[in-house]
């Protein structure tokens, strides 16, 4: 169990599917999905680049389970959320909701598709408008979608406040009365008003304290078995990350570099980037028996990613693994201050999603593993 | 028995508001050591920041005010101090670095500005030669190119860098003390884990103290040597760090540490703390926690209807101890190097009230100190 030589040079592969069961069928999947930004300089705004904010992403949520989302800021998870909702165009790729793809409705049939597939943002603040009731802020869509009006969307909006934990005399009130957890609540329950079977809940904690997290946490449990929603949950934090989600898919840099099922993931991980995630998470215990893997530098620009693998400048794995390789097959490369010797292969190609030894589905972009 | 750097003698702060008088902080009383990092932990609105602030006398006077208490930094009160006594105080002796370091760094100032104009003022010294001290301060924190650094804005960098600056602006001068109020909060944890780690290098070096001021226990579990609990403007528990996530016996210090989610224990439900932190204006008579405290609730269930007393919040009423709600538990010392607010301890009633003192250091494995110390290689923790 020494450093092992570097793989050699095996034929790329095609990006294998990930594994679909036969018999659930995924409610939403998402193929080779890009989102670019356009970088615009000069008088004519021509166009001089893109930010590859989200740069070929495959992955299935199936109904009633949770897809974890995990990766730095920067990384695209929340572009990847807000592209399969439709908020953010899409560049290229396909998001297929029940087989059918999401892009292709328009008009009356989009709206009505929109009622299955809600969000749940990470700032309760900012994403509730100071000016609205509470009431009228959960009852808008069941308005909208002609769902109810009066007195019917009053006992509605009641029914989902109780259920979320608010009293349902609060309907009056207005955001700034309510504290971070309260308005959590009330975002949830004014996703949950049109019954959607698809959430996306972008960080939705983060902005909480820990015992109000717990709280919400459970709610959104509660609620996922209750009504078997799917949910793409999108988090830095991989405890909570571990906790909720029954797959998870670690981002970097636009890609997807590995993807398994949470325990899987968490007891076997293959990338090293995982790796380091989870040796970086502060663990609640004074007496640590790991040496913390702390990487260098932080994530680079997505208008400007580090050739082939984009993890390489900060990997020590492909340190590790240059070190012991033959002179030809490395190159040194500088990142932030210092000097590094990696892999060439890591340099000149981008690894693909494939499997490793371990659970089957278990896929990861890496070279070295 | 060595000196305490600083030291927080009964420390109580009021702010006037519309609605009358609020006392965010009450009877704090903390000491820390040269050398030693001291953790504050509680959720927000519990009054760690506005401890921290009183330190450097920086909470807004009015509405704020200092309203009894002492804080001895070296020996001399800094209450007594006049501010322009303070102001050499804060920064050389006393520095602090906040949570978000965009708004704490003066966008309109280049990161050589902002650092140089701290050295100039507390140490005596000519631009260029501050210059060449930023210069320092900024590669002690790693930071690449110093020189070209000092001529940045504070939004040509990234969060991570910022956070850096901060540190290196509150390390140029070589304080004493460092108060870090959530100094990693806004970062991812990779960076967080860079920014701790050179953190505690850099007061290794340095025999710096810290107050560390998180609502995050693994950082605290991670980091500190003592930890004090707050909710509710007091400290409801005080030990060493490994007795205190060994043994926590404050209610409030259990909830939290089990509300938790912990890599590899994935557990059905989250426990959970019923309820928020209530707002100073609104304090609850008794001790602060009683509302949402589930050992007072299962104590009252089988306890006899005089000894207990119906309690309202939000949803639901239901019994507690009448201890509880009428009467404030003070710290006492339940155990050696361990102090606790909370009357329903078993060794409480017995236990004395000393003052919290501890000058307790964690135990640190020494491998993890050591720089020459390799980790396990990468390759084998992939499981190869």
């Amino acid at each position: 169990m020494n450093n092992p030589p570097p793989t050699q040079g095996q034929p790329s592969q095609p990006p294998l599917p990930c594994a679909t069961p036969v018999v659930p069928q995924p409610l939403v999947q998402v193929r080779d999905l890009r989102t670019w930004f356009p970088i615009k300089r000069g008088v004519f705004s021509r166009t001089v680049g893109h930010v590859k904010a989200v740069d070929g992403v495959s992955f299935d949520v199936y109904p009633g389970k949770t897809l974890g989302l995990v990766g730095e800021s920067g990384c695209g998870k929340t572009t990847v959320g807000r592209t399969m909702l439709r908020l953010i165009p899409k560049t290229s790729g396909e998001v297929l909701y029940r087989g059918q793809d999401f892009y292709q409705y328009q008009g009356q049939e989009l709206r009505r598709l929109r009622r299955q597939m809600q969000i749940i943002f990470q700032d309760p603040v900012s994403s509730l408008n100071p000016r609205m009731t509470v009431g009228n802020i959960i009852g808008e869509p069941l308005q909208v979608h002609g769902i109810a009006r009066g007195q019917a969307r009053r006992d509605m909006v009641a029914s989902l406040l109780q259920r979320v934990g608010l009293d349902p005399t609060y309907a009056s009130r207005y955001p700034h009365e309510f504290s971070g957890g309260q308005r959590q609540r009330v975002g949830i329950a004014r996703a949950l008003a049109l019954s959607p079977d698809f959430i996306v809940c972008d960080e939705p904690v983060s902005a909480l304290d820990v015992s109000i997290q717990s709280q919400i946490l459970n709610l959104l449990d509660d609620l996922q078995s209750e009504r078997k929603i799917a949910f793409l949950f999108i988090a830095h934090n991989l405890a909570v990350i571990e906790h909720f989600s029954d797959d998870v898919a670690v981002m970097y840099l636009g890609r997807i570099v590995e993807k398994a099922s949470a325990k899987e993931l968490y007891a076997n991980p293959k990338h090293p980037y995982t790796l380091s995630l989870l040796s970086a998470a502060p663990s609640p215990d004074p007496r640590p028996t790991k040496r913390r893997i702390v990487l260098a530098g932080e994530v680079p620009s997505p208008s400007n990613p580090p050739c082939g693998c984009h993890f390489h400048p900060r990997c020590p794995l492909t340190r590790e693994a240059a070190a012991a390789a033959n002179a030809a097959d490395t190159v040194t490369i500088q990142s932030g201050d210092e000097t590094a010797r990696v892999l060439r292969k890591c340099v000149e190609q981008a690894p693909v999603l494939e499997p490793k030894h371990g659970e089957s589905g278990h896929v990861a972009a890496c070279w070295v593993t | 028995m060595a000196q305490p750097l600083l030291e927080l003698q009964d420390l109580c702060v009021a702010f006037d508001t519309e609605r009358g008088q609020i006392h965010p902080v009450r009877d704090v009383c903390l000491s820390v050591y040269p050398g030693q990092t001291v953790a504050l932990v509680g959720e927000s609105g519990c009054g760690k920041s506005v401890t921290a602030l009183s330190i450097l006398r920086l909470i807004p006077q009015p509405p704020g005010r200092i309203h009894s208490g002492k804080i001895m930094f070296k020996g001399r009160d800094l209450l007594a101090l006049s501010e322009k006594q303070m102001q050499h105080v804060r920064g050389k002796d006393i520095a602090m670095i906040f949570q978000e370091p965009m708004t704490s760094l003066n966008p309109v100032y280049t990161i050589g500005d902002q650092i140089v104009e701290a050295v100039t003022l507390h140490q005596g010294v000519g631009t260029r030669q501050a210059y060449q001290i930023a210069a320092e301060s900024l590669h002690a924190v790693g930071i690449a190119d110093p020189l070209r650094r000092l001529r940045e804005y504070p939004h040509q960098l990234s969060g991570g860098m910022r956070q850096r600056v901060m540190i290196a602006m509150a390390l140029s001068c070589q304080p004493k003390l460092l108060i870090a109020d959530e100094p990693t909060t806004a970062l991812d944890v990779t960076i967080q884990a860079q920014i701790l780690e050179l953190l505690s290098k850099l007061q290794r070096q340095r025999n710096m103290s810290v107050l560390l001021i998180t609502h995050d226990l693994g950082v605290v579990a991670e980091n500190a040597d003592v930890v004090a609990v707050m909710y509710a403007s007091r400290i409801v528990e005080f030990a060493g760090v490994e007795e205190l996530f060994d043994n926590p016996f404050h209610p409030y210090t259990q909830g939290l540490l089990r509300s938790v989610p912990r890599l590899g224990a994935k557990e059905g439900r989250l426990a959970t703390i019923p309820g928020t932190v209530p707002n100073p204006a609104r304090f609850p008579a008794g001790c602060k926690f009683h509302p949402r405290c589930p050992v007072t609730r299962q104590a009252a269930a089988s306890a006899p209807a005089d000894r207990t007393i119906q309690v309202r919040t939000g949803e639901e009423t239901f019994p507690v101890l009448r201890t509880c709600a009428v009467e404030e538990p003070l710290l006492r010392q339940v155990a050696d190097g361990h102090w606790v607010a909370c009357s329903q301890v078993d060794t409480y009633a017995a236990a004395p009230t000393s003052l919290p003192v501890l000058q307790h250091r964690r135990q640190v494995n020494a491998a993890f100190v050591d720089p020459q110390h390799e980790g396990q290689p990468v390759a084998q923790e992939l499981g190869k």
